[in-house]
């Protein structure tokens, strides 16, 4: 069920992103040749163990790079412009108007000194969406609406809310520019399960409604398989995998896919999170030759710790692998 | 809130009577017998001595004085000034505290809007030239010896440069002739500087009540407005060039308090900044697309605030002991100075006084930086 645009061009395109990590260890490439698309009213998963560059690709899309973080290469071209070579005001401009974000420690998103309802009126008032206060707070009460909140609840300060009203507020606060695409980075994992499940339907609910793109980071199998149409596994910084949700789960192409699989028990069983493999990711300043896998490889060939793998394609399927498994049709050179 | 503020006046209530204890045996526990520094100085006619004894009860036991010490605090009686005969101690504190707390307030709001606003700036952009020059410069004067920096500061702007004065209150050539005392003119400054404070804070609450996003500049060209509307107004009084003498005499010591107390909230506020601008909701900020300004006031800075905001207890003490060393060196004659001359003049009741002022005065300081705490973080307000 890939979709695309109707003038045939994705809503983001994302070639060849490269982002490094300067530190005293070295050069971390935290992300490497990372290149996907993501269609209108798309939802597109992104998983892999702790440390492997999630949350990396989030902010290079977002440009909100920390100082010691330097892109190396790639585009990010959204609706076809590209927002790398943009300048701090442009990009400014672009920021939550087009792409929003729903963070990864949502609970520590908002600002402990403003009222919650302020700090959403404030990015509305940023980009110039509403003409009066007035008019920004009638929106904010629909924002809250939309998620689930009571709108009494925006004059209202963050310690005042329990960890699933804040989810919803920063939800909330992500909707508040119509943005096209919204990331959001394990948008559930501080909540215990109930609510965690709650909160994805209806943040699924809400991206399915306004039809945007939606980028879902998480460690938990259960939730890509819940909210997404396609599905990017994540090695080592790089992408080693990424086919339609069902096609990855159900047979997975890459040794690393198929072992966080195997590592988790049922897919619409009870939840558990990714990351029971045996062995560690890699250090990433020190990387093994060839395929970064093949320590923890049970195919593992002498090719593999040669030479980094080319693309086995399947359909709309792919994987990084010398010897991919349930059948490729064809293996070319990437 | 209110249970927060109850609490605290009983801890001040508490404090208070600690202080003016304190006072009373400090000065017993000088040398010399306290009655014997009543009946035996010349100043004091022979008939007003009997009195002044039996009102302080100096004939009775300690613990008797003690009480009636106590009960004549509270009533605001602390007897006749020796060395200001026969002028009530009351009388003179009321007349030096305001010049003290002109000068005080001042300082510490400007070191305190400078420290903060250099703090602000170095943490944001790290490793400038800005952090080097700020963070030497201020590590040396917050280390300086107050005193001779204040002779330092006297030797270049009065007698090198010969810009200000060299001290005191005000110059007695200029006031020759003057209709007014200066207590009046300076009253009447006090007033003018209130009613300014007052005006630019409604204007600030009406501008943000109003509604409109573009409120821009417009509030602050109004009360820069304000601000031009007083030199011209005082102008037209006929006392301007009184208020101007008094002014000028004040530019020196708040100078030198400032740049000796700076450096600490500086100092302070860039190592909150840091950690402020590492938290999560700054980031979320800067992804909203807000200005690179507003992330770095509005939410870096203003909840690197909230510690800076709690050490200015301390610089408060520090600046209540500094005005001491100032007043002294600048001649400035404000409760500091006040209590140097009378402990020199053994000057026992403005002594006991003094410390009593200076100490509710600290006391009262300290309430005002907890509720504006209490005001500026929204945690502790809705607890
Ligand atoms: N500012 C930084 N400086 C140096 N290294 C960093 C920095 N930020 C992240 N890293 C490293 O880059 C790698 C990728 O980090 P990232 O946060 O993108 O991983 P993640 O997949 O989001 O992990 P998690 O699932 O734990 O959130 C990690 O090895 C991390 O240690
Ligand atoms: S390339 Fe080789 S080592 Fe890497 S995943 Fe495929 S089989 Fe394993
Ligand atoms: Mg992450």
């Amino acid at each position: 069920m890939t979709m695309t645009t109707a003038d045939n061009q994705p809503l983001l395109k994302v070639v060849d992103l490269s982002l490094s990590y300067l530190t005293r260890q070295g050069p971390v490439p935290a992300v490497q040749s990372v290149s996907f698309e993501l269609g209108r009213g798309q939802s597109l998963g992104l998983v892999g163990e702790s440390g492997c560059g999630k949350t990396s690709v989030a902010n290079c899309l977002m440009r909100l790079l920390p100082d010691n973080g330097r892109l190396t290469s790639g585009q990010v071209l959204l609706e076809g412009q590209d927002l790398l070579p943009m300048s701090e005001e442009e990009i400014r401009r672009f920021r939550w108007r087009r792409m929003a974000m729903v963070f990864q420690a949502a609970m520590n998103a908002l600002d402990p000194v403003y009222r919650v309802g302020q700090q959403v009126v404030e990015a509305i008032e940023a980009h110039g969406i509403e003409e009066t206060t007035a008019q920004a707070r009638q929106r904010v009460a629909r924002l809250f609406r939309m998620v689930g909140l009571d709108p009494q609840l925006m004059d209202r300060y963050p310690h005042e809310f329990s960890g699933g009203m804040r989810q919803r507020a920063v939800i909330a606060m992500a909707l508040a520019c119509d943005p096209a695409v919204i990331i959001s980075d394990e948008p559930t994992t501080a909540l215990d399960v109930i609510v965690q499940d709650r909160i994805l339907r209806e943040l699924k609910g809400v991206q399915r409604e306004l039809s945007m793109g939606m980028i879902y980071i998480t460690h938990d199998i259960g939730a890509v398989a819940e909210v997404t149409d396609r599905v990017g596994v994540m090695y080592a910084g790089r992408l080693v995998e990424l086919g339609d949700t069902v096609d990855v789960l159900h047979a997975p192409m890459h040794p690393y896919t198929a072992a966080l699989m195997s590592s988790f028990p049922s897919i619409s069983g009870e939840k558990k999170a990714l990351g029971t493999l045996p062995g560690e990711p890699p250090n990433l300043v020190n990387l093994p030759t060839g395929c970064p896998f093949h320590p923890r490889c049970a195919h593992a060939t002498e090719e593999c710790r040669r030479e980094f793998p080319p693309q086995a394609q399947r359909g709309s399927q792919w994987a990084a692998c010398w010897h991919p498994l349930n059948g490729a049709q064809e293996s070319e050179q990437s | 809130m209110t249970n927060y503020l109850l609490r605290r006046s009983g801890q001040m209530v508490l404090t208070l009577f600690l202080i003016v204890t304190l006072a009373f045996f400090l000065v017993q526990a000088q040398p010399g017998d306290y009655a014997a520094f009543y009946s035996l100085n010349p100043d004091i006619p022979a008939e007003a001595r009997e009195q002044i004894k039996a009102s302080f009860g100096l004939d009775k036991p300690l613990w008797q004085q003690y009480l009636i010490h106590m009960k004549n605090t509270l009533t605001g009686n602390f007897g006749v000034s020796f060395g200001h005969y026969p002028r009530p101690v009351i009388e003179v504190l009321a007349e030096r505290l305001p010049r003290t707390i002109v000068l005080f307030l001042s300082a510490t709001a400007v070191s305190f809007y400078l420290g903060f606003f250099l703090g602000k700036a170095i943490a944001w952009r790290r490793g400038g030239v800005l952090e080097y020059a700020a963070t030497i410069s201020g590590a040396t004067l917050f280390t300086a010896f107050t005193p001779a920096f204040a002779l330092m500061m006297i030797w270049i702007f009065a007698f090198k440069l010969g810009w200000l004065p060299v001290g005191k209150f005000l110059d007695p050539l200029i006031w020759r002739g003057a209709e007014v005392t200066a207590n009046h003119v300076f009253s009447y400054m006090l007033a003018t500087a209130a009613a300014f404070v007052v005006f630019a804070f409604l204007t600030l609450l009406v501008a943000r009540k109003s509604g409109r996003f573009a409120t821009g500049r417009l509030p602050f060209l109004i009360i820069a407005a304000g601000a031009v509307a007083i030199p011209v107004a005082w102008a037209f009084t006929g006392i301007g060039y009184l208020a101007l003498d008094i002014l000028r005499h004040m530019i020196l010591p708040i100078a030198t308090l400032t740049l000796i107390s700076f450096a600490g909230t500086m100092l302070l506020t860039r190592n909150s900044m840091l950690e402020t601008m590492r938290e999560d909701y700054v980031m979320a900020a800067r992804a909203k697309g807000l200005p690179e300004k507003v992330v770095r006031d509005r939410h870096a800075a203003r909840n690197a605030l909230l510690p800076v905001i709690t050490s200015l207890v301390y610089s408060l003490i520090f600046a209540i002991d500094g005005s001491v060393i100032i007043e002294g060196v600048f001649s400035w004659p404000g409760t500091g100075m006040t209590l140097l001359q009378a402990v020199r003049s053994e000057d026992l009741p403005l002594v006991m006084g003094a410390m009593v002022f200076i100490g509710l005065f600290s006391l009262l300081a300290h309430v005002i930086v907890d509720v504006l705490y209490v005001y500026l973080d929204p945690r502790i307000r809705y607890q």
